[in-house]
Formats: C-alpha cells, structure tokens, sequence
C-alpha cells in the first residue's frame, strides 16, 4: 500500500513540474515524470511476492507460470505506454523547437502573441 | 574505398575528440551485435522488437554524436530511414494479412518448430525483425530530424 502512495506522491510532483514551472522544457519533464508514474503504478498492481518473470525457460514445468510468475498483463500494457509515450515527447520537443524559432525563449509568460 | 572513408573520418576535424572516436569504433560493432541479438532471441528471452530497435537506434545516434552528422548521414540518411521505416510498417502488415491463406487475421501459419530453439515459434521472429526495424529508422529518423533538419530549419527562418 505504502508502494502506491509513493507511485502517487511522484505523480503530484510531476503534476506540479507541469503546473508551476514557467519553461516549457521543465513542463515537458513535469508530463515525462507523471507518465512514468503512471507506469510505475500500473507495474506494481502485478506484482507478486517472490514473483519470477512470466517467461517459459529451459526445464522449467508448464504449470509454474501461473502458480508463481507475476502478471504478464500490465507488463504488455506498460510496454505499450512506454511506445506511446516516447511518440509523445518527441512531437512534445518538435513543437518546443518550432516556438523556440518563433519566439526566441523558452519562457510560457513570454509567448503571448496568440490571439483568440 | 573503405580505406579512404577511414583516413578521412581520421582526419576530419568534425565530432568529439579522437579518444571518443576511437572508443565509439570499438564499441560500435559490440552495440549492433547486441541488439541484433535482441531482435533476433526475441521469442525466447526477455527482449524483443521494441527494445532490440531502441539498441540500434542508440548506435546510429552514437555514431551522429562522435563523427558529427555528416558520416551518420552516409550510413543512413533521412531518404534511406524513411524507406527502411515504412517498408518495417508494409513487412508487419503483410505477414498480418497472410494468415488469411490458413483463415484469420494473424494466423500462425508457420510450423511452430520445436520449443527453446532459435527458429521456432513460426511468425513471431518476423513480427519481431519487422518491428525491430521500424523502431530503427524511425527512432534515428526523430533524431535527425530534431537535431540536424532542426537547426537546418531556423537557418532557413533566418534568412528570410
């Protein structure tokens, strides 16, 4: 239980990376970190005690996966998370790069000059 | 040709300092080795696609931070990842659709093979060679993009 509250305090201070900082690169660090401890969360739901990784190795018995082995299932989706989350970022850091162009700075209380 | 590539990367003044060059040249047949070894046991260790393709995209960005862009720029220019990527798309798409010859989508139609051997498990090692090489170009692609295409476009911005 003390696990998912730490996953929670990372995600408060990622949330607050996101919300207080006025760079654009410490806001992007800011959703990096709230991502991974969405990940991390969703990691120690399948997590078992003296788990072993869900992998069929060499002279192992087929009935041991499901008796010992910890949760394939979030794994997949972390890992799927992790893709998505590494597309996001760089479409993320291209967009920082285009206003950095543009404006010249990477401070959000300077680029005002959207209008609507 | 090889040679003349080698003296002249030698003798460039481009990139990090010859210490860095010299210990990236070791270390670059390790890395792609590696992650070929990745992409290639992917079936039957922990691994994969994914993971095998951000190992050899690392080398080619590597490669990019030592020599400086230009001889990355040989190995695989954008064109050439551009290819590589998509044809990574086409292959995974068409190894999906020919499952429909046994009756459904994704259909293992490859023999299994036996277990724990290194061709086994019929379309899996293709599924992951192909999303291996996607996850190559693709990653090397971003890099370049935001790297060197980046500073290439604010010149162009400008100028005018």
């Amino acid at each position: 239980m003390i696990l998912y509250f730490l996953s929670l305090v990372l995600f408060v201070m990622g949330l607050y990376c996101l919300i207080a900082k006025k760079n654009i690169i410490k806001k992007i660090i800011g959703i990096v970190i709230t991502e991974y401890s969405i990940n991390l969360f969703l990691i120690l739901i399948g997590y078992r005690k003296d788990g072993i990784a869900p992998i069929l190795f060499r002279g192992m018995a087929r009935a041991e996966i499901p008796d010992r082995a910890v949760d394939p299932l979030p794994q997949a989706l972390v890992l799927t998370s992790i893709v998505i989350g590494l597309g996001v970022l760089a479409l993320m850091v291209a967009i920082c790069l285009r206003l950095y162009e543009k404006y010249k700075t990477f401070d959000m209380s300077e680029i005002n000059k959207l209008k609507g | 040709m090889v040679e003349d590539l080698d003296q002249k990367i030698r003798d460039s003044k481009k990139g990090m300092s010859p210490i860095v060059k010299t210990i990236v040249r070791f270390a670059m047949g390790i890395i792609i080795l590696f992650g070929a070894y990745i992409v290639l046991y992917g079936h039957l260790t922990p691994g994969g696609g994914f993971s095998g393709g951000v190992i050899l995209a690392c080398a080619f960005i590597i490669l990019t931070l030592a020599f400086g862009k230009d001889l990355a720029l040989t190995k695989m220019g954008d064109t050439a990842a551009s290819i590589l990527d998509n044809s990574g798309a086409l292959a995974f798409i068409v190894i999906g659709i020919l499952g429909f010859t046994g009756g459904f989508f994704f259909l293992n139609f490859i023999s299994h093979g036996k277990l724990f051997q290194l061709f086994s498990a019929g379309i899996i090692p293709l599924c992951n060679i192909a999303v291996g090489l996607k996850v190559t170009s693709s990653l090397f692609a971003v890099f370049i993009a935001l790297s060197i295409f980046g500073r290439f476009i604010s010149k162009l911005v400008d100028e005018e």
